[in-house]
This record gives structure tokens, sequence and C-alpha cells, in this order.
């Protein structure tokens, strides 16, 4: 989508007269100002489960691997690896001279050091899981370091690349121990960390030791949450942010009219489907979900909830994650609906319930949207957003699949490791039904859950890639989904400012921050 | 007499503020859904779930989390927050200045205003003051608060770049937020104001002081505001606990670093710990304000007697 | 000088009450007040509108939808224009007054009811009775307005039903404590302190001499609070937590039009207009019906 510049008059004597304004707290250097969508949960990258405060993490601290701008695995504090045949044991050999902010050396025992105390049950951290398949660490010398795993995770090197698989120093971790080592990072990265205003920002400085030559460009970030979507379009355009993210789709059109702003948009990970529970009547139908699909335009989805900002899927998994294969998408053919559902005893259609995950104004408009569509195939849904705890109640930690109340369930989901692994097993293998993970379609093929399996236990890519296609394949034949669309991601910078992204998970990239 | 009933006010407070304590206890248990699954996060699966549980003392029998968390509440410990692990007191100490000052400066000209304009109308009844001055205050309820603020935000900061949009740095930063939430309660306490004038202006000794006759400004501010102001008094103190609450909202609205919104997370996030301080805290104040507001009553109108 | 006080022996003020009942004396001092009696008639049209509206809607209100219009201007077809899910938005704001006014007027009569009630009694009796609404009032009280709906919807979860015991529930010590004041003012005068003295009962007095003479603060705030009722369903609404989906109520729509402000300004203008329009009528009502039941201003 393109935006014609229009300059606003109005909007031009803004700018000017706020260039004579006295802006607080530009005057030390270059000080980036980005604005969030929330307030920040923790500094402790392994007790973190939100995108945005492990995105800020990423100002102190760094993995061995990362991800760049395409979701592709990059090396960050490894230099290479080496994987067993039977798929157990990594070697990594780590770069050697980087050192920590407090001025102690990152080597294997850093290494060793965090991921023991992640994978020690003791320490209560939230990030237990994606490192509950680690055996062992061990150091082999001062930089080389040797993990082994429980069963083989062809998915490991993806693991390591998540934000949360990052390096605190064992100094620190030792000095300010378990829990209170979140108020004081001290890791490797481009930024220093300053200080948290838990109500206000969380503020860093340039490391002036950084091991990468010539970062940063600039002397400071201010982390700044403003929750409410039109505070933060209106913060852009006083000047008092330089970076907001995410953008509110119905503004684009408006900041990108306002001068001396860019707004920009890219691809995403994130998928957004309607599970429906094919354990419940009529959804155990297959024809009755196939009905479903076909009777959903999601074409005008993407116009009508996310202003265009959004493309129809385009299979199970979204493009931009590894392994995903294109199989859509799915036609939208409200007469073949009626047809499938007649076919299946639904002449007259059906009632049903159709639940939200989520409150926010985009999902108010999808779960309309998709009400409105439904009911021209004679399929009557009451919708209803629920909150967190609702949502947690009524869908999350419901203990016996045979007392699930979900019927149709609007919800979304990213691959935090940017993998096919984390993109099925947890949505659509056996073992995920709630309240374990988020099977909330209670989805069951032996195919597909051994699909998952052998692509786990292999090393070899082209057997992994065969194994996801059938799984994906399969999926989508059975659709215990109404797949809908794919975000995009939707940011806006001053142009004074540049090398700050978002990337497809919605994490984002600030390392290069440069402003003019 | 007077310190007498304050002191059995005082006391009195006590056995509120237990009530109040064990009716949160329970609230924040009926809440429905798992607070653990809640702070586990979107990628965790069942085992990671019970760590949490384990970690937050969740895991324990309800007696057993009921006596400790009294215990320790009546030695001051109000636990740590269940999303960002901070002590309760810390997060709410760094909140508690933004939000008080805020309601007080919005309190402090919404009565300055509202009495004004209410005065004002009362003596000049029926003619174009009163209908300027109710025409305004009617508009002042009429405009969700949300709406008021955003419509200042877009006219003040976005266009005309005057005032900062968020944050509570300085002055300048408390213009729009404590307009936007003092307008309802200005409009309330002008009308308020305006009828219990109008009821006053009307009674025998303010006949008797005009026949007298006192000057028109004499009477009303010697006569009419004292005996006036006992109704307007209770308003106040009403209207205190709508700026208390008003500000969760408004504190949405202009990203204000303040209690309103730490309770609003809180409750999303189930974090227990913070719900059950902060709305200790809050009815504490509450109390207190009403206190203050049934001495003034006494000050001004000595007809009441304290019991 | 109180013709509700009763008190008064002179056979022709008596011979005056019998020919103007209450109701003809009230209508006669209503009458005088033009605005209030626009703003009376308002109020009718909307309550017609509400009960009639499912029948005289030009589209469905949940229903019809235009995706090739969302978010249109006013037109000869829409004349309130389209929304962001491109419906009708004339037809929902139509639709919408009968969801906004029972909401209203239910939450704020149960609470009104209530509180007058515990105010009455806690004013009149005073001691134990006292001490103990004034108690339940504080604990009440010690959840501000919108934080108790807040967790009163966050325990029985979002809904307009649930909007409406949360308000009303609110609404209780605010009435509590404005009809405690009053009475304590009234129980100290002469009229009442002579009822007392003929040996008239407790509920006698409280009925014939106290009530009244509360009725009008409490109307004024009757009026008010409808409004503001009206205002707290759209706050509970922008929390996320008010009307759900697709159901037309104002401060639904309201908040949903926030997000399009920006873009389409009628989205958001008409609803909030309706909001506005209605809550000046109620007030202005108010204010019309207290000038007209305060005999105090002949």
């Amino acid at each position: 989508m393109k935006f014609a510049p229009r300059l606003r008059p109005a909007m031009l004597a803004l700018v000017l007269a706020s260039s004579g304004l006295p802006a607080p707290g530009w005057a030390a250097g270059k000080e980036v100002v980005m604005a969030v969508a929330s307030t920040f949960t923790t500094m402790d990258p392994y007790d973190a489960n939100d995108t945005l405060s492990l995105s800020v993490h990423k100002a102190f601290y760094e993995g061995l691997y990362g991800f760049d701008k395409d979701m592709k695995v990059v090396p960050v504090l490894a230099e290479s690896h080496v994987v067993s045949p039977d798929g157990l044991t990594y070697t990594f050999k780590l770069r050697k001279g980087v050192k920590f902010h407090d001025g102690t050396d990152f080597g294997a025992d850093a290494v060793k050091a965090n991921l023991d105390r992640v994978t020690n049950p003791d320490n209560r951290l939230k990030r237990f899981n994606l490192f509950s398949n680690v055996a062992r660490t061990e150091s082999v010398d001062a930089h080389t370091v040797r993990i082994t795993l429980k069963k083989p995770f062809s998915a490991f090197l993806n693991v390591l690349a998540h934000p949360s698989a990052v390096f605190i120093s064992p100094a620190a971790l030792k000095q300010y121990g378990n829990t209170e080592s979140a108020f004081h990072p001290v890791g490797t990265g481009p930024f220093t960390f300053v200080e948290w205003k838990q109500t206000d920002h969380v503020k860093v400085a340039r490391n002036e030791r950084y091991w990468r030559p010539g970062l940063p460009h600039v002397d400071t970030i201010v982390f700044r949450p403003v929750v409410d979507n039109n505070t933060r379009s209106a913060v852009l355009k006083t000047g008092e942010a330089h970076f907001a993210f995410p953008v509110p789709y119905e503004q684009a059109a408006v900041l990108q009219a306002t001068p001396g702003l860019d707004v920009l948009s890219g691809p995403s990970i994130i998928a957004r489907y309607m599970t429906m529970n094919v354990l419940k009547k009529p959804f155990d139908d297959v024809r009755v979900r196939h009905a479903v699909n076909y009777a959903i335009n999601k074409e005008a989805l993407a116009k009508v909830a996310f202003a265009g900002f959004a493309v129809p899927s385009e299979g199970v998994v979204p493009p931009g994650v590894e392994y995903a294969v294109k199989l859509g998408p799915w036609p939208y053919d409200p007469k073949k609906a009626r047809e499938l559902l007649k076919e299946a005893g639904y002449e007259k259609g059906f009632e049903s319930e159709l639940w939200s995950a989520y409150t926010h104004t985009t999902a108010q408009k999808v779960i309309q949207f998709l009400q409105q569509q439904l009911a021209q195939v004679g399929i009557k849904v009451r919708v209803q957003a629920l909150e967190a705890g609702q949502r947690v109640e009524r869908v999350e930690s419901v203990q016996r699949p045979q007392e699930a109340g979900v019927q149709l369930y609007y919800v979304g989901w990213s691959s935090s490791t940017g993998e096919a692994d984390w993109a099925l097993r947890p949505l659509l293998a056996s073992e995920s039904w709630p309240p374990r993970l988020f099977n909330t379609a209670y989805y069951k093929k032996e195919q597909v859950d051994a699909a998952i399996r052998r692509a786990l236990a292999t090393t070899d890519r082209s057997e992994k890639a065969a194994a996801y296609r059938d799984a994906q394949e399969q999926i989508w034949k059975d659709a215990p989904w109404a797949f809908l669309v794919t975000e995009k991601i939707l940011y806006a910078r001053s142009k004074r400012l540049s090398g700050v992204d978002v990337l497809p998970d919605g994490a984002f990239d600030f390392v290069e921050a440069e402003l003019k | 007499m007077m310190l007498k009933y304050v002191v059995k006010r005082l006391l009195g407070l006590v056995p509120t503020l237990l009530i109040v304590a064990v009716l949160v206890f329970l609230f924040v248990h009926l809440l429905p859904g798992d607070p653990a699954r809640l702070a586990a996060g979107p990628d965790a699966d069942a085992q990671t779930v019970e760590l949490v549980r384990q970690d937050l003392g969740l895991d324990r029998p309800m007696t057993e989390q009921f006596v400790s968390y009294f215990s320790r509440a009546l030695h001051g410990d109000f636990g740590r927050s269940i999303r960002t692990k901070r002590p309760v007191m810390d997060e709410i100490a760094e909140r508690f200045m933004p939000t008080l000052l805020l309601t007080v400066w919005s309190m402090a000209w919404s009565v300055v205003f509202g009495l004004a304009i209410g005065i004002l109308s009362a003596v000049f009844r029926n003619r174009w003051p009163d209908r300027v001055g109710m025409a305004l205050a009617v508009s002042g309820i009429s405009l969700p608060s949300f709406a008021l603020g955003m419509f200042l935000i877009e006219v003040f900061s976005v266009e005309l770049g005057w005032l900062p949009t968020v944050g509570a740095g300085s002055w300048k930063h408390y213009v729009l937020p404590s307009f936007t939430l003092g307008a309802g309660v200005a409009a309330v306490l002008a009308r308020f104001a305006r009828a219990s004038f109008a009821d006053i202006l009307h009674e025998d000794y303010i006949r008797t002081a005009r026949a007298k006759g006192l000057g028109e400004v004499a009477v009303v501010l010697k006569h009419g505001l004292r005996n006036a102001l006992v109704p307007v008094i209770t308003m106040m103190g009403l209207q205190f606990g709508f700026l208390l609450g008003g500000s969760i909202v408004v504190e949405k609205v202009f990203n204000w670093p303040g209690m309103g919104r730490l309770l609003v997370d809180a409750m999303d996030m189930h974090d227990y710990p913070v719900i059950q301080a902060e709305v200790l805290l809050f009815s504490l104040e509450f109390i207190l304000i009403n206190l203050a507001v049934d001495v003034l009553y006494g000050a001004i109108n000595p007809v009441i007697r304290y019991e | 000088m109180s013709d509700e006080g009763g008190t008064s022996a002179l056979p022709t003020s008596q011979a005056a009450v019998a020919v103007r009942t209450p109701w003809s004396e009230f209508w006669r001092r209503f009458r005088r007040q033009r605005v209030a009696l626009v703003a009376g008639g308002f109020v009718v049209a909307l309550l017609a509108v509400a009960l009639l509206s499912p029948a005289i809607v030009p589209y469905d209100p949940e229903n019809y939808f235009d995706y090739d219009q969302l978010n249109a201007r006013p037109s000869a077809a829409h004349w309130f224009g389209v929304d962001a899910l491109g419906r009708d938005i004339f037809s929902r704001i139509l639709v919408g007054a009968r969801l906004t006014l029972s909401a209203g007027f239910s939450s704020v009569g149960v609470g009104a009811l209530v509180g007058s009630l515990l105010g009455l009694v806690a004013g009149y009796f005073g001691g134990l009775w006292d001490r103990l609404i004034m108690r339940l009032c504080d604990v009440l009280f010690a959840f501000p307005g919108i934080l108790l709906a807040i967790g009163i919807v966050a325990i029985l979860g979002p809904g307009m039903t649930n909007v409406i015991v949360a308000v009303a529930v609110f609404s209780v010590p605010t009435f509590a404590r404005l009809v405690r004041g009053n009475t304590l003012v009234l129980k100290q005068l002469t009229y009442v302190e002579a009822a007392r003295s003929i040996g008239a009962g407790d509920w006698t007095i409280i009925l014939r001499h106290v009530f009244p003479g509360t009725v009008s603060a409490a109307l004024v705030y009757f009026t008010l609070r409808i409004g503001t009722s009206i205002i707290t369903a759209a706050s509970l609404s922008f929390l996320g937590m008010g009307a759900q989906p697709p159901a037309p109520e104002w401060g639904a729509m309201l908040s949903d039009a926030r997000a399009e402000m920006a873009v389409a300004p009628h989205v958001a203008m008409f609803p909030s207009l309706a909001v506005f329009l209605t809550v000046l009528a109620f007030n202005l009502l108010g204010d019309g019906l207290r000038d007209a039941l305060d005999p105090k201003l002949e």
C-alpha cells in the first residue's frame, strides 16, 4: 500500500512551530525515544514472556544466535557449530574478545551458567519449557561449549536464536541472585542499562566497549510505553517520540500525511485464525469446517478489520516461518459453503458461539465481521471477546476436553523461534490439547503427530521439509481452523531516525539506530 | 467534642479497613482465570505453569495464603508484584504522588470554577450569566472524559503544539489531564451550588438581611455561603471518589504514570498482591476524605451535633 | 408556607389545597419552564423511539453491511453515514436508544431506591443504624465508583446486564450519603420536632416530613446520574468491559469509533451527539422538575 504524501497547512505550521519548542530530554546528545504499546514486565529475559520486554532486552543482552530481517538464523556470539550425527550434541565455538558491561569476559562459563540457571526448576523461570530439553551444558575450553539434549530436537538452533536465549554476566548473576538480577541487567549488548522507571520508561546508554566496531550510533535510547493507540500516534505527531510500534491500522493514512514521518509496513509471521472444536457437533464434520472456510471473504476481512494491512492466509503456517508451505488462500465461495452445509445435513444452518482471545479494537472488528459473513450462509453466531482472565478460565485452563465450552475461537500465533515446529506443535499436535498447550480445536491426527515427531528427530533439512509439508497438507485438508489472514507489521518513525525496524515476529531491531 | 469525634472515627476506620481487606482477598480469588497461567504467558506449557504457580505461592491452600497475607500485611509487607516481581510498596510509591497531585489539582480548579459559576447562576437566576453558566455545566457532564481528553490532545498538543501529551514531569503536563478529570466535577459542583444557593436565597433570614439594607454581595457571601456550603461540601466528598475512579480512565488516555493505570494492568494480569494493596490504599484515602468532610460539616454548620 | 408540611390550620389555605391537588400544582409550576418542557418532550420522543426502534429503522442495525462504503460520510441513503464495519449508523443509533436508556434508568433507579432508603434510616435513627449503614457505604466507597464497577464486571464478566448491576451498586452509597446529609438537617427543623412532640411515629415522620424534603436533592442527583451512568457504561467499554459487540449501545459505538477518530470523525460524532443530547435533556428536565417540586420557590 502506498501513501500519497499530502501536506496540510496546519500540520506544516505545527512542525515549524515545534522546532522552536524546548523538547525535554533531547538536549543530552543523541537520544532516541521509542513509543511502545505496553509496560515492561521484567528485565530478566529468562523470566519474560512478552515480545516487547524481550525486544528491549536486546539493547543490553545478546545470544549465540539471532534472527535477521527475514527471520533467518544468524550467528551473534557464536562463530560456528557442529552437531553430532545422532542430533543430540551441539558444540559451539564462541566469539573471542567479547566483554560484559561489568568488564568480565564472555566465554563458555557464561553460557553454562545461564543454561544451568534456566534448566534448574528450582529457579522457577517462565522460559523453563523453551530449554527443558537441554540435558547438560559443559565448557570444553574457555571459548568452546558443548550442549547435550535429552532427545533430538532439530529446531535447537532456532531456540538459541530466540530472544530469551541471551547471556547474563555470571558475576552479576552471582552478585544479585536469581530474582534481583532482573533489576540489574549486565550483558554484552550495544547499550548498557541505565534505569527502569516502572511507570515511565526504560533508558539505555551507548556501550563504549561494544565488540562490533562503530556501533552504536546514538547515545541513549528511551523506551516509553504509551498504552493508548490514539495517544501513541499523537506523541509521534507532536515529536515527543521518534518511533512508534504498533501504529493503529486506521491511522496509517493520517500519519503518512504528517510531514517528517514515515509509515512503514512489513511482513509478519503473525497468523490469525479461528479454531473449530472438532470434538463438538457440528464441527466434527469436515464438510462443515470446509463450509466455514468457504463462507469467509478473507480479502474483505483484511480490508475491513486491518485497513488492508493483512493478507489472506496462504497456508497453515505464515510464509515467513521456516518450512512453511503455500497451500492457499482458501477461496471465498458462499454458494459452495451452503451446498456443503446442506450435504452435512445443516440446510437451515445452525447456531454457535464465537469467542475472541482478545478484546482490542481489531479483534472486535474481526469477530463482528465473521459474524456477518457466517450469517450469510445461515450460521448464526453469538460473539464474545474474552478478557485475559476469562480466556484462561474458559479456554486455556480447561482440564478435560469434554468439558471444554469452546466452539469457534478467534486467536493468533507467532512462532517465537521462527520455525515450523513452534508454529505447529503447540497448536495442532494431539499432545497440546489444553491445559498443556493451545490446540483449542482439539485436533488429533496420527499422521500429523508422526510428521512433527519425524521432523524433530532428523538433522537432514530435506527430510525435515518433507515431514512438515506432509503435516501442513493434512491439516489444510482437515481444516480444524478457518484460515484467515497473516498480519502485516505497521510502524512509524520520524524521518530523522534510521536503522530502526520491526522484525516479522514483532520484535524491533535498533542496534544500528541513527538520528540525524 | 470534635477531637473526641475525630478520634472515634479514626478508630472506627480499623474495622472498615479489615472488612475491605477480607473482601479484596475474596474478590481477587473470585476473578475468573488462573493467575499462574496468565503470568506464565503464551509460550508456556503445563509444566512451566506449575513452576510459576509454586513461585507465586499459589499452590498452597487458600487458608494458608490468607493467613500469610494478613500477617505480612500487618507488618506493612504486601509482597511482590506477580507481573514485575518488584515489592508492591515500591510499585505503588512510584505512582502515588502523580495520582494524588492530579486529583488534588482537578479538585482545586473545579471547586473554584464550580462554586463561582454556581453562585453567579443562583444570583442571576434565569438571566444570561445563569444560562451561560448552566449551559457550560451541562456540557461538562454530558461528555465522557475519554472523549474530552482525546479532543483536548488533538487540539492543544497535536494541532497547536502548546502542551505535551504524555508524562508527568512539569506543571504543563498537568493542565490537560486535570482539566479533563475536573470538568465533570466542576459541572456537578456548579449545578449543586446553584441549587443550594437558590434555596438559601429564599430563606427568611436572607430576606431579613436584604431588608436591613445589606448589599447583595454581602448578603450572598456572608449569609448565603455558609449555609449553602453544607450540601456542597457533601458533594465534594462524594466527588473525590469520582475523581479517584475517573483517574483510571484519564490516566489511560494521557498515559499518566499513576495508580489507576497500575490497577487496570494488575486487574488484567490478576496481580493479586498489587490489587490488594492498592484497593486498601484507595479505601484508606477515601475514608479519610469522608472524615474530613464530616468535620468540615460541623465547622460550618454548628447545628449538627457530633454523637 | 409549605403545603407538604400540612401543619397549617387556616381554613383558606385548606381550601386552596383542596382545589390545587399536588399534581396540578406541580403541573402549573412545571408548565412555566419552557426549556424543561422542550427537554421533557425530547425525553418522551426518545422513549418512543426506544420502544418503536426495531420497527422503524431503515436498515438492520447488526446484519446489514456494505463493505464498499466503509466509513462513508452521511448521504441520502445513510443519514448519519456508515461505520467501520459498513453498517448504517442512523439505524444503530435508533436501536441503541433502547439499550442505552434502559440501562441508564434501571441502574440508577435501583441504586436510588436502595440508597435513599438506607440514607433515611441512617440519618433519622442515627446510632447503631447510622454506623452500620455508613460502614457499609464506607466499604462500598472504598472501591471508587468506576473501580467498583470494574471489579463487579471482572467477576461477573463483561456485558450489559452486569454493567447495570455494577452501576446500580455504586449508586447506592452516593444516594445514601446525600439523603443522610439532608435528613440530618431536616431532623433538626421545627416542623419535624413539632410532629415528634405531638407523638407521630418514626416512619410517619420519615415518610411524611423527612422524605419529601430529601426528594428534590435526590431527584436532581437522579437526573445527573442517568447521564453519569450512560457515561460510565461508555467508560467501561473504553476500558474493554462494557456492552458486547455488535450490540449498538451508544457507549460501545463511541469507543469502537475511537479508532476511526482521525479518519472518519462522523462515526464518533453521532453517538457522542446522541449521548450528549440525551444527558442534556435529562439534566434540563431534572432542573425543571426540581423547580416545580420545590415549594420554597414561589
